[in-house]
């Protein structure tokens, strides 16, 4: 579904991204891991459009997608969640999905009427979207007044009302506790179990060796690993970038 | 009496140029360019009624037509800056327009006298009221409709998805754009409605004033354009409206007898009322309580 190609992504002197090869099956739950700085974070800006790759190239569904702005990848079905919660506070729980709603779908006759308000179907629809996230309650709430939690669910709520086929989390579990965790891992679960693929980037590595089917490690921008969750594990270079360079034995 | 329909005719068209700003304000662009968009709306509707014997409205129309183009042009190049930087952008080409009919005669004969305008003297004998035996009430009547119209449109057009997407590019652009909102459309989109409204305000002003010259569009009158949608609160259009009144009618007016000591006071009360109400003095809870009264809030309910 996802392919990239010798994907680099250069800042000046520092290579934050280097000659990245990965492929992303349709329906799996994809891992990206790393310390630190390892462009984890610089990946998903190459994936979505934010930052233009130095070189290389990503494919998705078969296409060239490297030259195209971030609002057409994400009509063509890649959505996104921020390290950094990034809402719009000033707009309702609702507003914040409406903008969201995307109608590639749509043709010409629909694009007006989606500019203005859009069909009762996508109502009903951002409807289940609150549902799902349980924010219903709050759709008039702005969301600058929302809880920590509940931003988290809204900033992924936000992502799914587009109707994405790819859905990149990055660091979902960030600044949250076990009981949240545990619902985090239900819910992504849940979401590809909706038919969209996940690329999941996260420190909590209990959370992705549960819930993923494979997983790259990056390393200084590059890829050191990659397989399933055992593999990974069990890999030294992967050991060794998390845990320091041991003297050669 | 005369006086009340002169301060009803000048918070009419400064209501219209406020708004003209609160639409670009919502996407996050400050722009110092409306009161040059005023200036062409005024010059080419004037031109069109008094030199080309235009209907009034087509001549309005066409002058707000005029300016949201020049506006749509000059949103492209204004996407490249922000901030500050589009302060100055802005601020450059107001200048630019203003110095452009301080330098600009294009008078015909009519009737044995030369009419049109004529550099820095101006455009006089906009004489498309008195000669059409239109009395200042229907004056007023006209603008005061003309403002319900385009306040009404703005208020619509908040409650929509599209003033929701302008309002979230204004928020954070790049949290927009990975929400598949195209940048370029929405800033220009505001550029371009901010745009014809301040040249809507233009047109009107210049036939109820009779006289119009380069000096009336000058930096004050821009940044007046942009104190009242940020002084009123960037909720709701009743915020500008209320500023402007506030600083037309209150400040200006009634603090006329303080003369000299008066724009020191100005200074201090706009200073005084931002403090008071941070986010404007129409803010969200306001906004929310004004359109609870008026119906829908959001778009939420419709669903």
């Amino acid at each position: 579904m996802l392919e990239l190609i010798d994907l680099s992504r250069h800042f000046g002197g520092v290579k934050a991204v280097e000659a990245l090869n990965t492929t992303i099956e349709e329906g799996q739950i994809f891992g990206l891991i790393g310390p630190n700085g390892s462009g984890k974070s610089t990946t998903v800006n190459l994936i979505t459009g934010l930052l233009p790759p130095t070189r290389g190239s990503i494919r998705f569904e078969g296409e060239d997608i490297s030259a195209l702005p971030s609002h057409t990848r994400l009509a063509r079905g890649i959505a996104r969640t921020f390290q950094n919660i990034r809402l719009f506070g000033q707009l309702s729980v609702w507003q914040n999905l409406w903008v969201a709603e995307n109608g590639a779908a749509h043709r010409t006759a629909g694009r007006i009427g989606r500019w203005l308000g859009g069909s009762r179907a996508d109502r009903i629809r951002l409807r289940a979207e609150l549902e799902f996230s349980g924010l219903s309650e709050k759709a008039d709430e702005l969301a600058a007044n929302l809880s920590f939690g509940e931003q988290r669910r809204l900033e992924l709520a936000r992502a799914l009302a587009s109707r994405p086929r790819l859905l990149l989390l990055d660091e979902p579990a960030a600044g949250m506790n076990a009981e949240e965790i545990a619902a985090l891992d239900d819910r992504i679960r849940a979401i590809r179990d909706r038919g969209v693929t996940v690329l999941l980037i996260e420190h909590h590595m209990e959370l992705v060796m549960a819930v993923t089917d494979r997983i790259a490690v990056l390393n200084f921008g590059q890829r050191i690993a990659e397989g399933t969750p055992a593999e990974v594990q069990a890999n030294p270079r992967v050991r060794e970038a998390y845990l320091g360079t041991t003297d050669a034995a | 009496m005369d006086f009340l329909y002169g301060l009803g005719q000048i918070i009419g068209v400064h209501t219209l140029l406020g708004l003209s700003a609160y639409v670009v304000l919502q996407t996050g662009q400050v722009s110092l360019a409306q009161a040059g968009f005023m200036a062409i709306g005024a010059y080419v509707a004037a031109m069109l009624t008094v030199l080309a014997k235009w209907p009034l409205l087509v001549a309005l129309a066409a002058g707000a037509g005029t300016a949201g183009i020049v506006a749509c042009i000059v949103g492209f190049p204004a996407l490249r800056v922000r901030g500050l930087m589009l302060v100055i952008a802005t601020l450059a080409f107001g200048e630019a327009v203003r110095l452009f009919f301080f330098n600009f005669d294009y008078q015909i004969a009519m009737g044995g006298i030369k009419v049109g305008p004529v550099g820095g003297e101006g455009f006089r004998q906009i004489r498309y009221f008195p000669e059409n035996g239109w009395t200042t009430g229907q004056v007023m009547l006209l603008i005061w409709a003309i403002v319900a119209v385009v306040m009404a449109a703005i208020w619509w057009l908040d409650r929509s998805r599209a003033g929701a997407v302008l309002r979230a590019v204004g928020e954070d652009e790049v949290a927009a754009q990975s929400a598949g909102i195209n940048l370029t459309v929405a800033k220009v989109a505001a550029m371009t409605i901010g745009g014809a409204i301040a040249g809507l305000a233009g047109g009107i002003y210049a036939h109820y004033t009779t006289h119009i010259e380069q000096s009336n569009f000058s930096i004050l009158l821009a940044t007046f354009a942009i104190a009242y949608p940020i002084l009123g609160g960037l909720s709701s259009v009743f915020g500008t409206l209320l500023a402007v009144i506030f600083v037309q009618g209150f400040l200006i007016e009634v603090l006329r007898p303080l003369g000299d000591w008066r724009n020191l006071l100005f200074g201090a009360l706009i200073v005084l009322a931002m403090n008071v109400r941070p986010r404007g003095l129409v803010d969200g809870a306001v906004a929310r309580r004004i359109a609870g009264i008026l119906g829908r809030s959001g778009g939420e309910r419709r669903a």
